[in-house]
């Protein structure tokens, strides 16, 4: 069941009803909904899989209370590193055995030895990465004593598979979704309202902006050899801006249609492409996967203590692993690698927080100097992205290599029957939208409300790409 | 709670009024398009004279050169459609009767597309916008599955179809973007093909026995006083299941087999469709054949 589809549109207001007029009692009765609704959201991708975040969440439940439970250090680290094995090692079978065992046998055939790995057909199941680290973070932080374990089975339960969040994040923090669903929600208009603009604009960057820029990039992508240089150039583009509506749109509905139900999620993205350095961005983009890492991996790795080297090598592990959780596949890792290299000069000279102010312009040379560094950003960020995109790394650095060669920056004709460039006017004027609300979550609340929202409203359905439609591309992670 | 049910009552009002106010004005573009396809074409047309009218799929509109039709004297016209199925054929055919056309002849060609008894879902989503003015395009899908939405939700043909009849055609259409759908008279020439497909399957295929579309077709003709010319064209050498076009002979005898009458793979620019070459050949036959030029 997508955001944006029929079935949605009728599964949440079935929802809402019962949450707010029958099941409104007490805060048991509403996580029991929000549980039943879960669950059966889920059951619509592949009801097999139920079982396992049926598993999932049951394990880390009681695992967290047996390491608070946990008598002596040797019984508390056990419970721990079940945990994390069990998850880790669900992920590892579903998500990474086979590219372990073929990448594996390549190696091995590449020296000369036969080898012909044994490969799973398993099919991933949707959201795991998203629903492991939820647990992941609650047994951590168990463990070091930064919170409680939870004893209630339903209040925990909602908190690993809310689904809004449930297949493709934001990933939350025991530390801020627990609290919350251990306490009754009373209806809030104003809240319930901003969630609904937010409903809109995320569905806006979805059907508007990610859909119609995935036709012209995989129109680029799937066809690059014949294609002359500003066409490559404007593909790039074109996916940068669709992967950025497809999964801030989807996050933007998941925050939107969780503030129906007055739970406040974790923001996500923060206008990434208005990032002054590549640290920025990184603080601005997927920021519940980023401050995971940080907090789980970075930070007990050492951060940025220790001496250099340990600092490096700790920024190239958060990002090469970051680049490895989006997907099982070569181009990820070097995805990430690459963002490891744009970080280091940042790192290296201790101005990896230079631009943590809100960015201001005026009619002087500074102004210049950042909207520089903005396109910059979005110039080298976009290199990335097509070894993100790119099927082999080979496709990737092809694909750079006749941006370069070619030298032809004529327009051009793409299939199916389009031209390159017809989708910078749309581009140009998302950015205007956003740059103009990079203060607020999103446009459409304020003053002129309903007329912003019609505008919003004719523009999916105007605008939309509907016919050619497009899953939401985090779900595959 | 009740300031948000009248907020997302007022949404829910605007949407349906902006859907209206979109599907007026995208209907009232496409009805005054005439240079952009064949269909709309025909919808927007008045009375016309022809002596021949070709109807069918890509197999017809790449197969019958209208130009030869033409230098012997008789105004033909090819309103053959890549992708299409006789549903649409049919429909064209009772358009260009609605608007009193004047065809002595009707060559359409029926072999492959006998086996489909469904719409295309591209080339019939090119009929409705206006399948609220016109009685033929609303009774012609009165039948299929998702009519009821079709005709009565305001606006979600365009957006169920809006590669087709979405933004992008309405904006073409309204700047007057020519296609070529209309030039050669509506034949569109293939080239020698060095990388085309030239094996087919159509073991599997089977005519059914009463096509509803093909049927209509032989209905409007002969009320009409139209004289109906139904041909299977050819098909390259690699073909397993040939005898289909047997079975076709054997379901509608009045069907002309000229399923040989291009053979050679030089002549084919894939296995179902001729290059411009062959398709001279098989022009040339059936000018020699029903016309006697």
């Amino acid at each position: 069941m997508f955001f944006n589809s029929i079935a949605f549109a009728i599964f949440l207001p079935i929802v809402f009803f019962l949450y707010w007029f029958v099941f409104n009692k007490t805060k048991s009765t509403q996580n029991a909904l929000l549980i039943v609704a879960s669950y059966y959201f889920y059951s619509c991708w592949d009801w097999r899989f139920l079982f396992l975040l049926v598993f999932s969440t049951f394990l880390d439940y009681y695992t967290g209370i047996q390491i608070e439970k946990g008598k002596s250090e040797r019984s508390r680290k056990f419970w721990f590193w079940l945990s994390i094995m069990v998850n880790l090692g669900f992920l590892g079978i579903f998500k990474y055995y086979n590219f372990f065992a073929s990448s594996f046998s390549d190696l091995l055939n590449s020296a000369g030895i036969k080898a012909s790995p044994i490969l799973l057909n398993v099919i991933l199941p949707v959201g795991i990465s998203f629903y492991t680290f939820h647990g992941l973070s609650y047994v951590i932080d168990i463990y070091y004593k930064r919170i409680k374990a939870e004893y209630n089975f339903v209040d925990y339960s909602l908190f690993v598979s809310y689904f809004p969040l449930l297949v493709a994040g934001p990933i939350e923090r025991a530390t801020h979704l627990l609290p919350q669903v251990k306490v009754k929600r009373e209806f809030d208009f104003q809240i319930a309202k901003e969630g609904v603009c937010q409903i809109i604009w995320g569905l806006v960057k979805k059907v508007v902006i990610a859909d119609s820029c995935a036709v012209y990039a995989n129109a680029v992508f799937d066809h690059y050899t014949s294609l002359n240089s500003l066409s490559l150039i404007l593909g790039a583009v074109y996916f940068a801006f669709q992967i950025y509506g497809d999964f801030s749109g989807y996050s933007d509905i998941a925050l939107g249609v969780s503030k129906l139900f007055g739970l406040d999620l974790l923001r996500n993205f923060n206008y990434p492409y208005f990032s002054r350095d590549i640290a920025e961005f990184w603080r601005r983009w997927h920021i519940s996967l980023s401050s995971w890492f940080r907090d789980y991996l970075y930070i007990p790795l050492g951060g940025s203590k220790g001496g250099l080297w340990m600092k490096i090598r700790n920024t190239f592990i958060i990002f090469v692993v970051s680049g490895f959780w989006h997907g099982a596949n070569w181009t990820y890792i070097v995805w990430g690698f690459i963002n490891a290299i744009y970080f280091l000069p940042l790192l290296l000279s201790n101005s990896n927080r230079n631009n943590i102010d809100e960015i201001k312009l005026k009619w002087d040379f500074d102004s210049i100097r950042v909207i520089s560094s903005i396109l910059l950003t979005f110039i080298i960020t976009c290199i990335a992205w097509v070894f993100f995109r790119s099927k082999t790394i080979t496709d990737a650095f092809l694909y750079l290599k006749q941006i370069i060669t070619k030298r032809d920056f004529g327009f051009q004709y793409l299939e199916p029957d389009r031209y390159n460039y017809e989708l910078l006017l749309m581009i140009g004027v998302f950015v205007l939208i956003e740059w103009n609300n990079r203060h607020k979550t999103e446009p459409l609340s304020g003053k002129r409300n309903l007329l912003k929202l019609a505008l919003a409203i004719g523009a999916i359905m105007a605008f939309g790409t509907f016919s050619d439609y497009k899953e939401f591309i985090y779900f595959q992670f | 709670m009740k300031r948000f049910l009248i907020y997302t009552g007022k949404i829910f009002l605007l949407t349906i009024l902006i859907a209206i106010v979109l599907d007026g004005i995208y209907t009232a573009i496409f009805m005054r398009s005439k240079d952009r396809g064949k269909i709309e074409t025909v919808f927007n047309s008045k009375a016309e004279n022809y002596d021949v009218i070709i109807l069918g799929s890509s197999r017809a509109n790449n197969h019958f050169i209208p130009q030869m039709f033409q230098d012997k004297g008789l105004k033909t016209f090819n309103y053959g459609m890549s992708a299409g199925h006789l549903f649409e054929a049919s429909l064209m055919l009772k358009l260009m009767v609605e608007r009193k056309w004047k065809i002595k002849n009707v060559i359409v060609e029926a072999d492959l597309n006998l086996a489909i008894g469904h719409r295309s879902e591209p080339i019939s989503s090119k009929f409705l916008p206006y399948i609220h003015n016109s009685d033929i395009i609303r009774d012609h899908f009165q039948d299929e599955k998702n009519f009821n939405e079709m005709y009565y939700l305001p606006f979600y043909r365009y957006i169920k179809y809006d590669s087709k009849i979405g933004f992008r055609e309405v904006f073409f259409t309204l700047i007057h973007k020519k296609t070529n759908a209309l030039e050669n008279f509506g034949f569109y020439p293939l080239q020698k093909n060095k990388n085309g497909n030239m094996k087919n399957n159509i073991v599997n295929l089977n005519p059914l026995p009463h096509n509803k579309s093909y049927e209509e077709i032989k209905d409007i003709c002969k009320a009409n006083n139209i004289n109906l010319i139904a041909v299977m064209t050819p098909l390259c050498e690699n073909v397993k299941g040939m005898d289909y076009f047997d079975k076709v002979k054997k379901a509608y005898p009045e069907i002309h087999n000229y399923e040989n009458a291009v053979t050679d793979d030089k002549y084919f620019s894939s296995c179902g469709h001729m290059s411009d070459e062959g398709a001279k050949i098989f022009t040339a036959r059936i000018l020699k054949d029903f016309f006697n030029k």
